[in-house]
């Protein structure tokens, strides 16, 4: 009977694997293979050469780029970590009926129900010169003219990514938070445990699992970005993820499969170092 | 846990919470605002009166508009293709790992990498591949199978967590009381575990709904809402968008309310059955 | 199926499983030679074993004695890796847990927490497609014997962990099987409910006829049950044999040690078990004794147990009547004789 288990398990997980294997590992596997190629006007020219690949490394556009991104990255993650952190906090331990915890996480939720285009628009009636806070800075008198850098600039594509990831952040620790037993809460308490030592000593050390696995979700989503960036930035800024999807645009796919591998070897490498820290199978099923 | 004093954090955290929550709704309260823009008005304050003028244009076409009738439609096809499939797929991929098997570590770790890998990757990769291989792509297999790369792991993921919390003694219980695989999993697993299929199959559908950088290059001629909404940005944008980031809202509200409404009154329905059953 | 208004679902004949060619049904379980094997870990060591017809039968041992994986083994949730199990003589060693006339009671109970009490007993009725008026009426009867009839619609959360037991035993009970199997039925439960529960089981086991195999690490609770008392240790059986037989005449050191209420004693290079209560620390009475020194003693109503220290010996225990305690209570410290009667020695192997 164990092996018509295992036969059960298999026919099973068939489908899911096929989906795995001809849209996620073929074509990355693809991708790696026209990095190599030679390319003319819109043409692939399947001959392996390595050009692709040392025009990165000897440009030192791509060292520029890189170097943005990960001031992104840093900075979003930071913000992200801390926000998300206390924010968690909040919800899991110090609101006290359940009604209330389900209530404000769905709230966080809901503006992500709104098509991400049409947020990003958004921000200009909100930080534009006629915008609202402009408005508001100005009549409060807070300053005399309207700011220009709250639009367009490094400042609003930190804020929209703040925007959009910090429940990315939030949800995966407020989830750790919530699998702490309540009695070491009681038990440091007792201890004589302020409420900063609490957190500091219990709670944060629990919740790694949940920050790493929100770290994921953030860094991904400041590299892998190409969007916002270019919008909120008035295509001013330029990343890693922007250059690629330049070139696809303009059709010179080998130098874009090449950057692309470049890119996939670093974003894997922080995904793994981060799972390291974190025991991935063992966080989902308890 | 009983009830006790606030203590400062809760309202210095409460306060900031109420930032974080204005913060998010920020953006959002200007696009409900502005929708209702006056005939005249910009993409900005101030307003130029209040109308419905631009939900008008959105029905009557115009513009600013676009396509974005037919796109709404192809997004809801896609979106429920999305949906069904995952969740099909994933709970069966689910139920796959309640056992050791053959190549178990390789497809977890594929199916991690595959929702960690940010999108335009694999939504360049497959249309590179197609291309090589000379197929055209199209909505219903390439633009599908990119969206499928996302909602597949995550419902993969939802299965863990679901299963993770389900007594295998009731498996072996119902298998002690004569059931057949089938009848096992219809009548015990599945009823036990649909919350978390519910989940995946929510979970299809809204990410579909806005996923753009995995299917954008893979979606074939016709584009889906979200490729058209960032079409528009580039062109001349009016207050119709805000008019059109307003419905869509609604009408997400509205289904995921519903649902959890209807949920929520079969499970209190049956609840009043069973208290008639037993006075 | 039809209903047959002379039909009592309790007292009708159990459907009969296939018999040998001679037949009197003398065990109702056999157990030859059976192995399991967990990749290097031998679970159950060769263990054979033979359970009468309609009898009590008790798993006894330590955790990890391998006693729940012959029980699973029984049920069929476990394959042997070696050997043979046999049930009312029908060779089930390669069925599935469907077709052995086994039934199992599992220890978190396992009620389906999506259906209600009596759907939750009446499950192997609708794998049948029986129809739903008389699947219910049956699973009233059964809920009537473990006396939950009237929470019959209730959901397994609305129930104490005791009601919750009960309705398992008539969920098990309704598929009329010949042995039923009960893993550690009583643990969850508070010691006052521990003792109603077994009450009920052992009735439920004579009125019904069939067998129960019951594990426990209890050995008042196997004492109390058991026609035949199986010690179990490091997946060998120490011992099977009637209660009483176990009690008075342990097999090894373990089972004495385990079965509770004997002294080990090593002395002129023999072992033996001599009962607790046997044990007397007075001068003078003749026969065997130790010289001990009081550590302590537990005041436990009907009888005091005196704790004691023997150098070569280790820790032992005398169990003294509360009058005679009390009308010369030893006091921590004093240097004591251990006495006891030759005859009740129980001669151990070495060791």
């Amino acid at each position: 009977m164990n092996k018509t288990a295992n036969f059960a398990s298999l026919l099973q997980i068939t489908p899911f694997a096929l989906v795995m294997l001809l849209l996620v590992i073929v074509p990355l596997g693809i991708i790696f293979v026209v990095s190599f190629f030679d390319y003319g006007y819109a043409q692939i020219i399947p001959s392996i050469i390595w050009d692709n690949y040392t025009d990165i490394f000897f440009s030192r556009v791509t060292l520029d780029l890189y170097i943005t991104a990960f001031k992104h990255v840093a900075i979003v993650w930071a913000i992200t970590a801390v926000l998300g952190f206390f924010i968690a906090y909040y919800v899991i331990f110090l609101v006290q009926t359940n009604f209330w915890k389900a209530i404000f996480l769905m709230a966080c939720a809901i503006p992500f129900w709104t098509s991400g285009a049409i947020r990003m628009v958004s921000w200009v009636p909100l930080l534009g010169r006629e915008g609202l806070v402009n408005q508001a800075l100005v009549g409060l008198g807070i300053i005399k003219e309207p700011i220009s850098w709250l639009l367009y600039s490094d400042f609003s594509v930190l804020l929209s990514y703040v925007n959009l990831l910090t429940l990315a952040m939030l949800g995966p620790i407020a989830n750790s938070m919530a699998k702490i037993d309540q009695s070491l809460i009681q038990a440091a308490r007792d201890q004589g445990a302020t409420e900063w030592q609490t957190i500091r000593e219990i709670i944060l050390p629990l919740a790694k699992p949940g920050i790493a696995i929100g770290s994921i979700f953030v860094i991904t989503g400041v590299m892998g970005d190409f969007f916002i960036v270019k919008k909120m930035s008035g295509s001013q800024i330029n990343t890693p993820a922007g250059s690629i999807m330049n070139m696809i645009t303009a059709l010179e796919y080998p130098p874009a499969a090449a950057q692309s591998v470049i890119m996939l070897i670093v974003v894997l490498g922080i995904v793994a170092a981060i799972l390291r820290v974190v025991d991935v199978r063992k966080e989902l099923t308890q | 846990m009983s009830r006790r004093r606030r203590s400062t954090s809760f309202y210095v955290l409460s306060f900031i919470f109420l930032l974080f929550v204005l913060f998010l709704y920020g953006p959002m309260f200007c696009v409900y605002l502005l929708s209702f823009q006056g005939p005249t008005g910009g993409m900005s304050f101030p307003m130029r009166g209040f109308s419905l003028t631009w939900y008008q244009t959105l029905f009557e076409g115009g513009r600013g508009v676009g396509d974005l009738g037919n796109a709404f439609w192809r997004s809801m096809r896609l979106c429920v293709i999305v949906a069904v499939l995952s969740s099909l797929i994933a709970v069966a991929a689910g139920l796959a790992y309640r056992r050791r098997f053959f190549g178990s570590n390789a497809v977890f770790y594929t199916a991690i990498m595959s929702m960690v890998v940010p999108g335009i990757f694999v939504g360049f990769g497959i249309a590179l591949a197609l291309s090589l291989f000379g197929i055209k792509s199209d909505w219903w297999y390439s633009g599908v199978g990119a969206q499928l790369t996302w909602s597949l792991p995550f419902g993969l993921l939802i299965m863990f967590i679901v299963l993770g919390r389900f007594n295998p003694a009731y498996e072996e219980a119902a298998t002690d009381l004569g059931a057949t695989p089938r009848q096992r999993f219809l009548y015990v697993i599945l009823p036990i575990i649909l919350p978390g299929v519910i989940g995946i199959t929510m979970a299809g559908f809204t990410s579909s709904y806005d996923e753009s950088a995995r299917s954008a290059l893979n979606m074939g001629t016709g584009n889906t809402m979200p490729m058209e909404l960032t079409a528009l940005l580039g062109a001349a944008t009016t207050p119709a968008m805000f008019a059109v980031g307003t419905l869509t809202t609604l009408f997400m509200f509205t289904l995921v309310i519903g649902t959890l409404l209807i949920i929520g009154r079969i499970a209190r329905r049956r609840q009043v059955r069973l208290n008639a059953a037993t006075a | 199926m039809r209903i047959d208004p002379g039909f009592n679902a309790l007292t009708a004949p159990l459907p009969e499983v296939e018999e040998a060619q001679a037949g009197i049904q003398k065990y109702d379980v056999e157990v030859v030679a059976v192995t399991k094997k967990f990749g290097d870990t031998t679970a159950v060591d060769n263990v054979s074993l033979r359970i009468p017809v309609a009898s009590y039968c008790c798993l006894l041992g330590p955790s990890g004695c391998g006693k729940t994986t012959m029980l699973r083994m029984l049920a069929g949730h476990e394959f042997v890796t070696d050997g043979d199990i046999l049930i009312r003589n029908k060779n089930v060693t390669n069925e599935s847990a469907l077709n052995r006339g086994t039934s199992m009671m599992f220890q978190s109970y396992a009620l389906f927490p999506h259906l209600s009490v009596i759907d939750n007993v009446a499950f192997s009725l609708k794998l049948k497609k029986v129809a739903k008026a008389e699947r219910h009426a049956r699973a009233m009867d059964y809920l009537k014997l473990v006396q939950m009839e009237t929470m019959a619609h209730r959901m397994p959360s609305q129930l104490s962990g005791g009601q919750q037991q009960r309705v398992a035993l008539a969920r098990s009970l309704i598929t009329r099987p010949r042995v039923l199997l009960l893993d550690e039925p009583l643990s969850a439960l508070d010691p006052f409910l521990r003792v109603l529960m077994r009450t009920e089981l052992k009735r439920i086991q004579r009125e019904l006829g069939i067998t129960f195999v019951h594990v426990t690490h209890s050995q008042e609770e196997a004492l109390a049950l058991s026609d035949v008392m199986v010690v179990m240790d490091h997946g060998q059986i120490q011992q099977a044999g009637p209660a009483r037989e176990v009690f008075e005449s342990p097999a090894n050191s373990f089972v004495a040690r385990f079965i509770g209420g004997h002294n080990v004693i090593s002395m002129e290079g023999r072992t033996v078990a001599v009962r607790a209560d046997r044990c007397r620390i007075a001068e003078g009475i003749g026969g065997r004794q130790l010289a001990a020194e009081v550590v302590g003693s537990e005041y436990q109503g009907p009888v005091v147990r005196l704790n004691l220290k023997c150098e070569a010996n280790g820790d032992l225990s005398a169990l003294i009547p509360d009058a005679r305690f009390f009308s010369d209570p030893p006091k921590v410290g004093d240097k004591v004789t251990m006495s006891w009667l030759a005859e009740d020695e129980a001669a151990l192997p070495a060791a």
